[in-house]
C-alpha cells in the first residue's frame, strides 16, 4: 500500500489549485434562509436532502447500536490499554515511558511558544461550534440504544453544552477572541480533570502467574491519572518557558537549538531512556572516548585547515586521500567505528570548500563536525550495548510505541536519503541520474509488503558472519528505502519549481554547484514541498500498520492477534480494530489539518 | 621548439583535478564502482550463507509438484509451483480490475457529491473522504474481515436458500447469470439493432444540424440498441435459420483447395502495398503535379514493395498457414452453425440462484451461485472504499481547477447545468483528473497485496505459502517484483495513452 504520492498530491491539490471555498465576506444568513439555500434550493435538492438525511440517520443509528450493543466487549480495550501502548514493557520501569512522554511534551510546549503556533478565534464562533456539537450530541443520545436513565443523562449533558454554546454566542461580542491554544488547553484540562472525577472504571490486567482481569468501579487507577496530570502541567510550564525564551533570548538561536533537540530526541529517548543500555564503563573510557577524542582533535584541525580559502588545490588532494584511506580501512581488519569516522571525515573534507570562509565560518564548520561525530560515536556505542530491559522473545517496545518509533526513524533516515536521490535524479550527471531513476522507479513499482517480507526474512542472509541485525532494524531499513523513493519524487517536484533565473543568478555571483544547491536551490525547493512532505509523513505513519503482517507486535497485531486470544476477551476483534482505527485516524487527521493550516498561514501552495 | 598556441595554453591552464568534466566523471565512476562492489559483496555473502544452509535457489520449484491449498481461484489445488503462482496472479488481477472499476465509479460519485450545492450531501461526502483516507487500508481490511467472519454461519439452521442473495460467514452469494443456448441468436438481433441504431443516430443528427433543436442522437442510438435487446429476448428464434447458411459456408471452406487463401492473401498484400504507394506518391505531388521524392522516400517505396513480395513468398513457401486458415475458418463456422442449431425455446440468458451443498463435513455454497468469499469481500470493499476517497478528491480538485469563466461563459450562451458539466467542465477537468487517478490505480494494484492479511490467495499470499514450503524465498521475491513491475508498467502505458489522447482531443 502506498499512497505516499497520492496523498501528497492530494494535499497539494486540495489547497494548492483550489481556491478557498468560502470567502470571508460571505454574509451570514438567518437559519431559515440558510436551510432554504443549502438544503431545499430546488425540488431535486429537496429530494436529495430528505433521502440523504434518512440514510444518515440510518447509518448513525446502526453505528451507535453497534458501538453500544451490550455484546460489545469494550472492556477488552479498557483493560489492555497498556498492552496496546507499550506491549510488555515492564511495569516497574514505566517511569522511563513517562520521562519520554514528558520530554516530547516539553519540546512540543517550547516549540508551540517559540514558533508562535495557534491563532485567534472569536468567542462567538466557539459558542456556535459548541451549540452545534451539543445538538449533535442530543441527536446521538436519542438515536443510541440507551436505557432511559442514560438517555436522560446524555440529553442533559447535550443540552448543557448546547446551552453554554448558545449563551457564549449571544453574550460575547464579535470582537472578543480567544487563542486556539487556550481552547486546546481547556479541552485537555477537562479531559485530565475528568480522570479524577468521572467513574470510567478501574481496569487492570494482572499478569502474575494466572492472568486475570480486574475491573472495579470508580475512577481510573492512580498510576494513570497522576502521571497524566503531571504531564499536562509540564506541557503548560514548557509553553510559558517558551514564551519567556522567545521574548528574552535571541529567537534564531532558540529555534536552531530546538530543531536540533527535536532531531536528537528520537535516538536519545530510544537508546538512553527507554532501552536503558548497560554501558561497560571500562570499554567506554578505554576505547570509545579515546577514539572519539583522537578523531575530534585531528579531524577538527584538518577541517579547520581545509576550510581556509587560502588552502587551495592541495586541500582537494588531501580530501581525496582521506576518502581513499577511508575506503582502504574496509580492506583491513579495523574497528567499525574507525571506518565510519573516517568515512564521515572524508565527506566533511570533500565538502569543506563549499563552507570555506573566515574564522567564524570555519569555527561553525568544525563545531558541526564535532557535534555529528559525537552523536554518531555515542549512537554506535549505545546500539552495541545490551539493554537491561528484557522482554522475552520480543523487541522491547511494542504496540503504539513501536508504531511511532518505526514511523519517526523511517522519516528521519529517509529524509536525507530521499533528498540525495532527488538531487541525483535531477542532476546532469548521467550515471547518477540513471541509478537514481532505476532505484526510484523500481521501488515505486512494487508493493511495500513485498519489500518488508524481503527485508524481514532475507536481511540475515546478506550479512557477513558474526554480524547481527534485529528484525526491527532490518524492517526500518526496508521502510526507509521505500519511503526515500517516494520522498525523492516529492522533493523533485519542488526542485523543478525553482526557476532557471535562480540557478543563473547563483552561478553569476560565482557560487560552485554545491554551494548553489545548498544555499539557493534546496531551501526554496523544500519550502515548496512542505505540503507533499507532510502528506508523505502521514503515508509513512499509515504504512507502519503493515508491521502486523510480518508478525511484529505493532498496535494492529496486538488488536487482531493478541487480545482476541485472551480467555476473557474471546472474539473482541471488531472492537479492538475500531479502537486502533480511531488512534490512526486521530493522528492522521490532525496532521493533515495542521498541514492545511500551515499552508494557509504561510501562503504556501499559492505559488 | 615553438611557443604554445593560445588554445594549448588555455587547455593547460586548468589542471586535471580541477577540470569540471573530469571531476564529474571521476565522481560518477567512483560511485558506480562503490555501488557495484557493494552489490557484489552482498551477493557473495548471500551465496555463502545460502550454501552454508544447504539452500540452492533455483526456479526448479516451478515445475515440481507442490502440496498447497488455495482459498479460491482458477485452480484451488494446483499441482506445480508455477500453476500455484499463476492462480495467485489471476486472483490479483481479478481483484485489481474489479477494484479499479468500482473505485472509479464510487470515486466520481463521491467527488461530485463533495461539490454539491446541497450542504448535507457535501458534508456526507467530505466525512466519507476524511474518515477513509486517514485510516490505514490494512486496518480497514482487517475490520471488514472481522465483521464478515462474525456473520451467521452457513447451513446450520439456515436450510435451503430461497432468496437471490445470501450472506454468511462463508461469503456473499448472488445469482450467477450465464450465457445460454439462445445467446447467439439474440446477439444477431442486437447486431441488427446496432445497424438500425447507426441510421437512427444519423437521422437525429441531421435533424439537429438542420433545425438546431436538441435531438440527443447518441441517446436515441443507445435506446434503439436497448430496444432491440429487449425485443430480441422474445423474438430471437426467428434467426435459427442462420445455421443453414453458416453450415454451407463451412462446407464451402472445407472443399476449397489450399491455393485459394494463398491467392486471396497475396492479392490483399500486393493491393495494400500498391494502394499505400499510390497514396504516398500523390501526397508528395505538389499542386502543379511536380513530384519531389528524396532517396529516403524511394527507400520507403522499395521497402513497401519488398514487404508485400515477402508476404507472397511466405504464403507460397509455407502452405501450412493457408491450410490452417481454411481449417480454423471451417471449424469456426461449424461451431457457429451448432450455436444456431438449437430449438426455438432456448433462452439467451439463464440465471441460477445460490445454493448450499454439503460436500464434506461442513456445508458451503455450491457452484450454482456467484460467491464472493469473505477474504475477497474484505479486500474488495477495503480497496474500493479507500481508493474512492482519493479519486473523489482528484475529481473535486480537477473540476474546481477549471476556470470559473468557462462555466460562466457556457451559462451566458444558454447552456443548462447538466450541459455545462458534460460539454464544458468535464472535458477540461478530465485532463487534470487523469494523471493523479492513474497513480491511484497503481496504488490500488499494489494495495491488493494486503490481502495476504486475510488469506485471500493473491500472488503475495501464494508466494509466501510457496516459499514457506519450498524454502525458495529469493526466486519467489524475484517473481513478485517482476509481476508487479510489469503490471504497473501496463497500467501506466494505458493511462499515458489516455492522457495523450485527451490532449489531442482538447487542442
Amino acid at each position: 500500500m502506498s499512497e505516499f504520492t497520492g496523498l501528497g498530491a492530494d494535499l497539494g491539490m486540495s489547497t494548492g489549485t483550489i481556491p478557498a471555498v468560502a470567502s470571508p465576506q460571505t454574509p451570514k444568513l438567518p437559519p431559515r434562509e440558510w436551510v432554504r439555500a443549502n438544503l431545499f434550493s430546488s425540488p431535486f435538492n429537496s429530494v436529495l436532502t430528505v433521502v440523504s438525511s434518512l440514510i444518515i440517520l440510518a447509518i448513525t443509528r446502526g453505528l451507535l447500536s453497534f458501538i453500544f450493543n451490550p455484546q460489545r466487549q469494550w472492556d477488552a480495550t479498557a483493560t489492555n490499554l497498556r498492552l496496546l501502548m507499550t506491549q510488555a514493557y515492564p511495569e516497574e520501569q514505566y517511569l522511563r515511558i513517562w520521562v519520554s512522554v514528558a520530554v516530547i511534551l516539553t519540546l512540543t510546549g517550547l516549540s508551540l511558544a517559540v514558533w508562535r503556533a495557534g491563532s485567534a478565534v472569536s468567542i462567538a464562533n466557539v459558542g456556535r461550534r459548541l451549540l452545534s456539537f451539543g445538538c449533535t450530541l442530543a441527536l446521538f443520545a436519542l438515536l443510541a440504544p440507551f436505557s432511559a436513565r442514560a438517555t436522560i443523562i446524555w440529553l442533559l449533558i447535550a443540552v448543557a453544552v448546547a446551552g453554554g454554546g448558545g449563551t457564549l454566542r449571544r453574550l460575547a461580542d464579535s470582537e472578543r477572541t480567544i487563542s486556539t491554544l487556550a481552547l486546546v488547553l481547556i479541552g485537555l484540562s477537562g479531559l485530565v480533570g475528568s480522570l479524577w472525577v468521572v467513574p470510567y472504571g478501574n481496569h487492570t490486567f494482572e499478569l502474575h502467574r494466572t492472568p486475570r482481569v480486574i475491573a472495579e468501579p470508580g475512577t481510573v487507577a492512580l498510576s494513570t491519572k497522576f502521571p497524566w496530570t503531571i504531564m499536562l502541567l509540564i506541557a503548560v510550564a514548557a509553553y510559558f518557558l517558551g514564551t519567556y525564551l522567545r521574548d528574552r533570548g535571541s529567537l534564531n538561536a532558540t529555534r536552531t537549538t530546538l530543531a536540533l533537540l527535536w532531531l536528537l530526541m528520537p535516538p536519545v529517548l530510544l537508546y538512553l531512556v527507554l532501552r536503558d543500555p548497560d554501558f561497560d564503563m571500562g570499554h567506554v573510557f578505554g576505547t570509545d572516548i579515546p577514539i572519539f577524542l583522537a578523531c575530534a582533535v585531528l579531524g577538527g584541525a584538518l577541517l579547520n585547515w581545509l576550510a581556509r580559502p587560502s588552502t587551495g588545490e592541495i586541500g582537494r588532494i588531501v580530501a581525496a586521500l582521506v576518502l581513499i584511506a577511508a575506503f582502504a580501512t574496509f580492506l583491513t581488519p579495523m574497528r567499525m567505528i574507525v571506518r565510519l569516522d573516517l568515512l564521515m571525515l572524508a565527506a566533511f573534507a570533500l565538502a569543506a570548500p563549499t563552507f570555506s570562509g573566515g574564522p567564524r565560518a570555519r569555527r561553525n564548520y568544525v563545531i558541526g563536525w564535532l557535534g555529528l561525530l559525537g552523536v554518531m560515536s555515542w549512537l554506535v556505542t549505545a546500539v552495541n550495548t545490551p539493554s537491561t530491559i528484557e522482554v522475552p522473545g520480543q523487541f522491547f517496545l511494542g504496540g503504539l510505541s513501536l508504531t511511532l518509533m518505526v514511523a519517526i526513524f523511517t522519516i528521519v533516515i529517509s529524509f536525507p536519503l530521499g533528498l540525495a536521490l532527488a538531487l541525483a535524479r535531477t542532476s546532469n550527471m548521467p550515471i547518477f541520474r540513471l541509478l537514481a531513476t532505476w532505484f526510484i522507479e523500481f521501488v515505486r513499482g512494487v508493493p511495500m509488503i513485498t519489500i518488508l517480507i524481503f527485508f524481514s526474512i532475507m536481511v540475515p542472509l546478506f550479512l557477513p558472519p558474526g554480524m547481527h541485525l534485529s528484525e526491527v532494524a532490518a524492517v526500518i531499513i526496508g521502510y526507509s528505502l521505500f519511503s526515500a523513493a517516494y520522498l525523492a519524487e516529492n522533493v523533485r517536484g519542488g526542485l523543478q519549481s525553482v526557476t532557471r533565473g535562480q540557478h543563473e543568478a547563483a552561478e553569476a555571483v560565482g557560487m560552485t554547484t554545491s554551494q548553489k544547491t545548498m544555499f539557493i536551490v534546496l531551501p526554496q525547493a523544500l519550502r515548496v514541498s512542505i505540503p507533499p512532505l507532510v502528506g508523505h509523513c502521514i503515508g509513512v505513519f499509515k504504512e507502519t500498520s503493515l508491521l502486523a503482517i510480518i508478525g511484529l507486535f505493532d498496535v494492529l497485531y496486538i488488536a487482531r492477534n493478541v487480545m482476541p486470544n485472551q480467555t476473557e476477551f474471546m472474539g473482541s476483534t471488531k472492537e479492538n480494530i475500531l479502537f486502533v482505527s480511531l488512534i490512526y485516524w486521530l493522528f492522521c487527521y490532525q496532521m493533515s489539518k495542521a498541514s492545511q493550516r500551515l499552508e494557509q498561514r504561510t501562503g504556501l501552495g499559492e505559488r | 621548439m615553438t611557443a604554445p598556441t593560445t588554445q594549448e595554453r588555455v587547455s593547460h591552464r586548468v589542471p586535471l583535478w580541477r577540470d569540471v568534466v573530469v571531476l564529474k566523471w571521476v565522481t560518477q565512476v567512483v560511485l558506480l564502482a562503490v555501488v557495484l562492489s557493494a552489490m557484489w559483496f552482498l551477493a557473495t555473502q548471500a551465496g555463502d550463507n545460502l550454501r552454508a544452509r544447504n539452500i540452492v535457489s533455483t526456479f526448479d520449484f516451478l515445475e515440481r509438484p507442490i502440496d498447497i491449498q488455495l482459498s479460491e481461484g482458477i485452480d484451488t489445488k494446483p499441482d506445480t509451483g508455477a500453476r500455484a503462482l499463476w492462480t495467485g496472479m489471476v486472483n490479483t488481477l481479478r481483484m485489481s480490475i474489479a477494484g479499479i472499476l468500482f473505485a472509479t465509479l464510487l470515486g466520481i460519485v463521491v467527488g461530485l457529491a463533495r461539490l454539491s450545492d446541497n450542504w448535507l450531501i457535501s458534508r456526507l461526502a467530505s466525512t466519507w473522504i476524511e474518515t477513509l483516507r486517514n485510516i490505514p487500508l490494512l486496518v480497514q481490511i482487517a475490520f471488514y474481515f472481522s465483521v464478515l467472519t462474525t456473520l451467521p454461519r452457513v447451513g446450520l439452521g439456515t436450510g435451503p436458500i430461497n432468496g437471490w442473495f445470501h450472506i454468511s460467514n462463508k461469503g456473499i452469494s448472488m445469482p450467477r447469470v450465464f450465457i445460454a443456448d439462445g445467446f447467439y441468436q439474440w446477439l444477431t438481433v442486437v447486431g441488427v439493432g446496432a445497424v438500425a441504431a447507426h441510421y437512427v443516430r444519423r437521422h437525429r443528427q441531421r435533424i439537429q444540424d438542420e433545425t438546431g433543436a436538441m435531438t440527443s442522437p447518441i441517446l436515441w442510438g443507445m435506446g434503439t440498441v436497448a430496444l432491440f435487446g429487449v425485443i430480441g429476448i422474445f423474438v430471437h428464434p426467428v434467426f435459427s435459420w442462420l445455421g443453414v447458411p453458416l453450415g454451407a459456408i463451412a462446407d464451402l471452406l472445407d472443399s476449397l483447395p489450399v491455393i485459394a487463401p494463398q491467392i486471396l492473401f497475396s492479392v490483399i498484400a500486393l493491393g495494400a502495398a500498391a494502394r499505400w504507394i499510390t497514396r504516398f506518391l500523390s501526397a508528395h505531388r505538389s499542386a502543379r503535379g511536380h513530384l519531389s521524392i528524396s532517396d529516403d522516400d524511394w527507400f520507403r517505396i522499395a521497402f513497401a514493395t519488398l514487404a508485400a513480395l515477402a508476404v507472397v513468398v511466405m504464403l507460397v513457401r509455407w502452405t501450412g498457414f493457408s491450410s490452417w486458415t481454411l481449417n480454423s475458418g471451417r471449424d469456426l463456422f461449424e461451431v457457429l452453425e451448432n450455436k444456431f442449431d438449437v430449438d426455438g425455446a432456448a433462452r439467451p440468458f439463464d440465471a441460477m440462484r445460490p445454493d448450499i451443498i454439503q460436500k464434506g463435513k461442513f456445508p458451503n455454497y455450491g457452484k450454482s451461485g456467484l460467491t464472493m468469499s469473505i477474504g475477497f469481500a474484505a479486500v474488495f470493499f477495503g480497496v474500493v472504499f479507500y481508493t474512492s476517497a482519493f479519486i473523489g478528491e482528484n475529481v473535486r480538485g480537477g473540476i474546481l481547477a477549471v476556470p470559473k469563466g468557462q462555466s460562466e461563459a457556457a451559462m451566458a450562451v444558454g447552456l443548462g447545468r447538466g450541459q455545462i458539466l458534460r460539454h464544458v467542465v468535464l472535458p477540461q477537468a478530465v485532463r487534470i483528473i487523469l494523471p493523479p487517478t492513474g497513480n491511484q490505480y497503481l496504488n490500488l494494484l499494489k494495495n491488493t497485496s494486503l490481502a495476504v492479511a486475510v488469506g485471500y490467495s493473491e500472488i503475495v499470499q501464494v508466494g509466501q505459502t510457496t516459499f514457506n514450503q519450498t524454502g525458495m524465498t529469493l526466486p519467489v521475491v524475484v517473481i513478485w517484483m517482476l509481476f508487479y513491475l510489469s503490471c504497473s508498467l501496463s497500467i501506466s502505458v494505458v493511462v499515458n495513452w489516455f492522457n495523450v489522447r485527451m490532449k489531442l482531443v482538447e487542442r
